[in-house]
C-alpha cells in the first residue's frame, strides 16, 4: 500500500507536569492515508501525544508541524491546526445541551461560516454513514454510549478533517457498544483517513493499523509493522505488556 | 407526555408574565373595595407597586450584566481584571446595601455634581451594583460547572474561545445558575424597600405614608405585605417554569 506525503511530524517534543516528564523527547512523523494505533500502559504518554497535537496541552520542548503549520503561541496557527484535525475523546464530550444535529452543524457554521443548509445537510449525510440517521433530534442523554461516541465521530468529521485523532475512544463503552464504534473507525480507515488511534483494543490495532506505536514512560520503545509486533515483539517491555494483555484476553 | 409538560410551562411563562402586568394594572380596583384606610390609597398602592417592579426589573437586568461581566473577570487569566472583579465583589457584600444606596445618593456628587442622579436612578446604580456582586458568584459557579471535557470538544473543533463560551459554556452556565439567580432576583425584589431612605416612592414608602396618615398599621401593613407576597409569587413561578423549561438534554 502507498501512502501519501508526511503529514503530522514531531520532533524531540518534552511535555513535563512538575518533576513527572510524560513525552521524553518523542520524535514520530506520520503520513496521509497512514492508521496509526498507539499502544502502551498507562501514563506512558501516548494520551499526552495526541493531545499536544490540536494543542489540548502545550509542549514544553520541540516542535510540531501539521500540515505545513507549526504548532507554535500564535493562535492562529493553533486555530487553523484544530479546524484540520477532528478529535474523538473517550468521553464523547457531546455538547448536552444540544441536540445530536446542532452538535454536528455548529462548528462547521462558526469556523467554516457555511450556511445552516449545508451544515445541515452534511451532518444528516455523516449520521447516516455512523447509522443513526434516526436520532437527529435527541439530546445527547437520550442515547447509549456506543451512540453518542458515533455522533461524535460525526461531529468530528463534519469539519472535514485531514486527521483524526482518536483518544481511546472505546475505553468508556460497556462492552457490547465497543464494536459499533470500532466499526465506523474501519470503515473510516477504509475511505482512507489520517488516522491516529491511542487504544486499548489490539483486535483493532492488529487488523486496521498500518502502524503501531509502542509507548513506554514517554518513550517510543517500539514500532512497526502490527503483525511483525504482535506475534514477535522484540521490545522486553512490549513483550511483558502484551503478554499481560494475552492473559487477560 | 414529556411535551405536555413543557407545554404546561410555556403556559406557566406566558401566565407569569401576563400576570404581572393585570397585578399591576388593575390592582388598584379590588383594593379599593377594602375598606379605609386601604381602600381610599388603593391608587398610592398600586403605583408603589409600580415602582417597585420598575427598580427590581432594570436593576434586575442591569445585575445580571454586571454578573456575567464580574463572573468573567474572576475567571480571567489576566491578574488586573480578576483583582477588579475580587475587589468589586468584596466590597459590595462587605457593606449595608442601605450604606451603598446613600453612599451614590449621599457621597458621589461630592466627586463629582455631574453624578448626581435622581431618586430613581440612584437606586437603580446601587441596587444593580449590589446584585451583580451576587450574580457573579452564582455564575461563576455555573461557569465551573460546566465539563472541561466540552470545551476542550469546541476548541478541538477548531471552535475560537469566544464562540466556546457563546455556544457551549454560557448556555449551560446559565442553566446551572438559574436557581440562585432567581433567588437574587426575588431578594433583589424586597430589597428594592430600600430605596425609600432616599425618598422613591415604592412600595414601603406607600405603607409608610398612609400608616402615619391613618395610625393604622395593622391593616396598612398586611396588605402591602400581601402585595409584595403577589409580586414574589410571579417571579418564583416564571423562574420555575423557565427553569424546567432549559432542563433540555438533562437525564
Amino acid at each position: 500500500m502507498s501512502k501519501g506525503d508526511v503529514i503530522i511530524s514531531v520532533d524531540k517534543i518534552v511535555k513535563r507536569w512538575g518533576s513527572f516528564t510524560a513525552l521524553n523527547e518523542v520524535s514520530v512523523s506520520f503520513k496521509e492515508g497512514e492508521v496509526v494505533c498507539i499502544i502502551g500502559p498507562s501514563g506512558s504518554g501516548k494520551s499526552t501525544l495526541l493531545r499536544t497535537i490540536n494543542r489540548l496541552e502545550e509542549h514544553d520542548a520541540g516542535r510540531i508541524v501539521v500540515d505545513g503549520i507549526e504548532l507554535d503561541n500564535d493562535m492562529k496557527h493553533i486555530d487553523a491546526v484544530r479546524a484540520e484535525v477532528g478529535m474523538v475523546f473517550q468521553s464523547f464530550n457531546l455538547f448536552t445541551h444540544m441536540t445530536v444535529l446542532d452538535n454536528i452543524t455548529l462548528a462547521p457554521q462558526r469556523v467554516r461560516k457555511w450556511k445552516r443548509e449545508r451544515a445541515e445537510k452534511t451532518a444528516r449525510e455523516l449520521l447516516e454513514r455512523v447509522g443513526l440517521a434516526a436520532h437527529a433530534h435527541k439530546y445527547p442523554s437520550q442515547l447509549s454510549g456506543g451512540q453518542q461516541q458515533r455522533v461524535a465521530i460525526a461531529r468530528a468529521l463534519a469539519m472535514q478533517p485531514k486527521v483524526m485523532l482518536f483518544d481511546e475512544p472505546t475505553s468508556a463503552l460497556d462492552p457490547e457498544m465497543v464494536n459499533e464504534v470500532l466499526l465506523v473507525m474501519r470503515d473510516l480507515a477504509k475511505s482512507g483517513m489520517t488516522m491516529l488511534v491511542v487504544t486499548h483494543e489490539m483486535g483493532f490495532a492488529r487488523e486496521v493499523a498500518d502502524r503501531v506505536i509502542f509507548f513506554d514512560g514517554g518513550r517510543i520503545v517500539e514500532e512497526g509493522d502490527p503483525a511483525q509486533f504482535f506475534s514477535r515483539p522484540t521490545h522486553p517491555r512490549a513483550q511483558a505488556f502484551l503478554s499481560q494483555i494475552k492473559h487477560a484476553g | 407526555m414529556i411535551s405536555r409538560l413543557k407545554d404546561r410551562d410555556s403556559l406557566v411563562l406566558v401566565g407569569s408574565v401576563l400576570g404581572l402586568g393585570v397585578l399591576l394594572w388593575l390592582m388598584s380596583a379590588p383594593l379599593a373595595m377594602l375598606p379605609a384606610p386601604v381602600g381610599p390609597a388603593a391608587e398610592q398602592f398600586s403605583a408603589g407597586a409600580l415602582m417597585t417592579i420598575q427598580l427590581t426589573l432594570v436593576s434586575g437586568i442591569a445585575g445580571l450584566v454586571l454578573g456575567v461581566l464580574a463572573a468573567l473577570g474572576k475567571l480571567s487569566h489576566l491578574p488586573p481584571l480578576r483583582w477588579l472583579a475580587d475587589f468589586y465583589v468584596w466590597v459590595i457584600r462587605g457593606t449595608p446595601l442601605l450604606l451603598q444606596i446613600l453612599f451614590v445618593y449621599f457621597a458621589l456628587p461630592e466627586i463629582s455634581p455631574k453624578l448626581q442622579l435622581n431618586e430613581f436612578w440612584t437606586a437603580v446604580i446601587a441596587l444593580s451594583m449590589n446584585v451583580g456582586a451576587y450574580n457573579a458568584e452564582a455564575i461563576r459557579a455555573g461557569i465551573n460547572a460546566v465539563p472541561t471535557g466540552q470545551v476542550e470538544a469546541a476548541r478541538s473543533l477548531g471552535l475560537s474561545k469566544f464562540y466556546t463560551f457563546l455556544d457551549v459554556t454560557l448556555p449551560q452556565a446559565v442553566r446551572i445558575s438559574l436557581p440562585p439567580l432567581a433567588s437574587n432576583l426575588i431578594a433583589l425584589l424586597k430589597d428594592s424597600s430600600l430605596a425609600y431612605a432616599i425618598g422613591v416612592v415604592e412600595l414601603s414608602m406607600v405603607s409608610s405614608r398612609v400608616q402615619a396618615a391613618s395610625f393604622q398599621p395593622f391593616p396598612v401593613f398586611l396588605t402591602v405585605a400581601a402585595v409584595y407576597l403577589a409580586l414574589t409569587t410571579t417571579f418564583t413561578q416564571f423562574a420555575g417554569a423557565l427553569e424546567r423549561k432549559l432542563a433540555v438534554g438533562k437525564r
